[in-house]
């Protein structure tokens, strides 16, 4: 009877102890469009819709920061960098995809692989211009979905990673290629396109979130003949571009896209391309039932030094000058920080964030008032910022809590070079760059006021990096620099709280944070390394 | 029994997953059509041409003769190498080396640079150099260099190995650098420091909280830390938020200038010995 009771005693404790099992769950929609209400997961590209990278968790905050360790490491399947996933995770699962064109799922709590499943990809893929990686992927319903190096839109069962569907996007034998995360809405899966270097014509595409079928297709070059095509010179032939390689943002009340695109073709000799070439380098909001553009805002008309508008247009709401404002923040590849009116397009403000020398400023419509000399030469002109920007497709954040854009931002020039102006598949370029001396450069960790891009304060880093940034509740804001050192700084004050040398090249992954049975984990990657972090 | 389905199921796909296929360029400047090269290669390049265009984009780092500056000496490396992988280096560069790809050579004007470097000869710098490689090489033990320097596994360890400087270096910047150590110091592309153009031994002066000074030459740094190595050839490894200060000092180094100590002569036997330093690492 006693040992009888004791078994059951036993029993009982077993079953209270904490539960093994993996709570995976369907992603709703509605958990999408209220991402800050289940702060434990982080559900997609950019945390929530608005793509403010931050998180409302608390356990790691200001005083118990320091004592952050290392909870497990997970290596990709095949280690070749660059590195440079975003996780989701959604019920204790994590889906992260890896180079080339690979996604697995793990334990979010132990790092143990569950499922993966690569493409199989043609033996040459043409990624000119285009990072041979992949920045993660989107989640809804039990569907995971991911796009790959040649160009085709891949549904997963977000179970055993089995393929629902697999869609041909475009053809990798002409330049497009994928390695975003896709953006879900309700019921569609939108996603951009690589390779604007090599002349590609630019577009944004929905699909069916259930069978795959093309809803629509959104260009980012007019045809010859169509509203802006006059902004590409006398003929339109061997002159495109205008990639949409970076994840959108979306407003969900005001139900518009925000989506940004590429430079121009041949990028570094405009000589073919006289005008402003429309829609490169801007960022095009878009009714994503209808498929049409409301409005478009181009940052660096013109484009001769292959300043992408890839940044991640951050959504916040405001009050300036006693107005309630709905806006949208980007800080452009070009060294300026925009922040738009998001109902209407229209330019709110507009400042450097790093050294620049190829504007005088911007006018009042935010177009940028030229120097003279700006051009690449055959010798070689040196400008700020250099080709990978002030800042390039890494995600910055906002706090509403603090009310600042915490940017990672690149002091380096660069040499511009000008050659023929080839297009023809598979040349590119017209020209190219050269670094300065890398002892004349770094970068930093910057705070702007999100409403009028004023620096509050900056934390040094060594080398330019090409990091995200990742705010919490926690009052901290994590990063990692361009050697591997992955730290959190003070989220009001910028002052150093922690740092854990991981080392590697190209600690280039999106930082994220989620929580899993009362344990809050960040994680990140640096060479072929993906930690997770917790407090012991 | 749900997990174990799980399980199998992603070792099967793990099967499949196996599969790298060969890199394509990226961010690199492609080689053109293979009619393109051919044709290329079928013209007799033009030398004059060549020339000019070495001047132009060769010789800020191997010299206006080709016998080597920062870079290597490249007389008789078409020879060594062959023209095409010769072609191909001016065209796409070397990956972790200073040698940069260039994105406004066309593969003729790489074909007539090549021709250019064939029309010189295979004789290098060494078997040019003004100075007596046997007396340079009296001169380089008498004159202290192992002290700091080591050669195929002989000498100290304060200085950079030299056991390949000839293969690396020209005659013109060993010369300079013998004068003026501390000056036009070489950047590298890859590394301890990371992919961009950081300039080496450069000597930095830190400052910790106590007030102790530490005066060294970087050999390695990240965002947090740095190593410097002391005139001693210790290492200081220092964590950088705790220093009071940390500054480079541009121009100056380690090595001492051997400018007043050895004559024109001398330096010139000294350099005919260094670039005969070709050997295995």
């Amino acid at each position: 009877m006693k040992t009888l009771l004791c078994a059951l005693v036993l029993a009982v404790l077993l079953f209270s102890a904490p539960s093994r099992l993996l709570a995976q769950q369907d992603v709703t929609y509605d958990q999408l469009v209220h991402a800050d209400a289940t702060p434990q997961d982080w559900l997609m590209y950019g945390g929530d819709y608005q793509s403010q990278r931050f998180s409302r968790l608390t356990q790691i905050n200001r005083e118990t920061v320091h004592s952050l360790k290392p909870a497990w490491i997970y290596q990709p399947s095949h280690p070749l960098p660059p590195f440079e996933s975003s996780a989701v995770v959604a019920g204790g699962i994590m889906y992260v995809s890896e180079p080339l064109s690979t996604v697995t799922a793990l334990d979010a709590r132990l790092g143990t692989k569950i499922w993966s499943w690569s493409a199989k990809l043609p033996d040459r893929i043409y990624t000119i211009g285009v990072h041979r990686s992949n920045r993660g992927v989107a989640v809804l319903g039990n569907t995971v979905y991911t796009e790959t190096l040649d160009a085709h839109l891949v549904a997963l069962d977000a179970t055993t990673g089995a393929v629902r569907w697999n869609v041909h996007v475009d053809d990798n034998n002409q330049g497009y290629a994928m390695t975003a995360a896709p953006r879900v809405l309700n019921g569609k899966v939108i996603v951009g396109i690589s390779g604007g270097d090599v002349g590609i014509r630019g577009f944004i595409d929905a699909y069916d979130a259930k069978t795959g079928k093309r809803l629509w297709r959104v260009w980012t070059i007019p045809a010859p003949g169509e509203p802006g095509s006059e902004t590409w010179g006398k003929d339109m032939s061997g002159t495109r571009g205008g990639g949409t390689w970076g994840t959108g943002s979306y407003d969900p009340e005001l139900n518009l896209l925000y989506w940004t695109t590429g430079n121009p073709s041949p990028q570094y000799n405009g000589s073919s391309r006289e005008g402003d070439n429309l829609y490169t380098d801007s960022i095009l909001a878009i009714d994503p039932d209808a498929g049409k553009m409301k409005w478009y805002f181009q940052f660096t008309p013109h484009d001769t030094h292959d300043w992408d508008a890839i940044q991640v247009p951050v959504l916040f709401d405001e009050t300036i000058d006693g107005r309630p404002r709905k806006l949208l923040a980007l800080a452009n590849r070009n060294g300026f920080y925009y922040v738009l009116d998001r109902v209407t397009g229209d330019f709110v403000t507009g400042v450097p964030f790093v050294h620049q020398t190829w504007a005088k400023g911007l006018d009042a419509k935010g177009r940028p008032i030229l120097l003279p000399n700006i051009e690449p030469t055959p010798e070689g002109t040196v400008i700020y910022p250099d080709g990978h920007g002030g800042t390039n497709w890494n995600s910055p954040s906002y706090s509403p809590q603090t009310k600042l854009f915490y940017v990672s931002a690149r002091e380096v020039g660069s040499y511009f070079v000008i050659g023929e102006p080839k297009v023809d598949f598979p040349s590119f370029g017209g020209g190219g760059r050269n670094g300065l001396p890398a002892d004349e450069s770094y970068g930093a960790i910057r705070a702007l006021e999100a409403t009028t891009g004023k620096l509050k304060w900056e934390y040094r880093m060594l080398a330019p990096a090409e990091t995200s940034t990742l705010s919490t509740a926690g009052g901290l804001v994590f990063a990692v620099t361009d050697e591997g050192n992955f730290f959190a700084l003070d989220a009001a004050s910028g002052k150093l709280l922690w740092e854990f040398t991981v080392g590697g090249a190209s600690a280039e992954t999106n930082l994220i944070t989620y929580e899993v049975d009362g344990k809050q984990y960040l994680i990140g990657g640096s060479g072929n390394c993906f930690v997770a972090f917790s407090l012991p | 029994m749900r997990l174990a389905a799980v399980v199998f199921a992603a070792s099967v796909l793990a099967l499949n997953a196996f599969r790298v296929p060969p890199v394509a360029g990226q961010d690199t400047p492609p080689a053109q059509a293979s009619s393109t090269a051919a044709a290329a290669q079928a013209a007799p390049p033009d030398i004059e041409q060549g020339k000019r265009l070495f001047s132009q984009n060769c010789s800020q780092c191997h010299g206006a003769d080709a016998s080597g500056g920062d870079g290597p000496d490249l007389h008789g490396v078409p020879a060594s190498l062959g023209d095409t992988v010769v072609q191909g280096i001016i065209r796409r560069g070397i990956t972790g080396t200073p040698m940069p790809a260039s994105y406004t050579l066309s593969d003729k004007d790489a074909a007539n640079i090549v021709g250019y470097l064939r029309s010189l000869g295979s004789a290098t710098g060494s078997e040019k150099a003004a100075g007596d490689p046997a007396k340079g090489e009296a001169l380089y033990n008498s004159s202290g260099c192992p002290v700091c320097h080591m050669v195929a596994g002989q000498g100290g360890s304060v200085g950079p190995e030299l056991t390949r400087v000839g293969a690396m270096r020209g005659a013109p910047s060993l010369r300079a650098r013998l004068q003026n150590p501390g000056a036009n110091l070489p950047q590298v592309g890859e590394g301890v420091f990371g992919a961009n153009r950081w300039t080496q031994f450069l000597m930095f002066r830190a400052v910790e909280k106590d007030g102790r000074v530490v005066e060294g030459m970087r050999v390695g740094e990240d965002s947090f830390t740095i190593v410097l190595k002391d005139a001693g050839g210790k290492l200081h490894g220092l964590w950088k938020p705790d220093l009071r200060s940390l500054e480079k000092e541009p121009g100056k180094s380690v090595m001492p200038s051997f400018k007043d100590v050895l004559s024109s002569a001398q330096l010139d036997d000294l350099v005919a010995y260094l670039v005969t330093l070709k050997g295995a690492q």
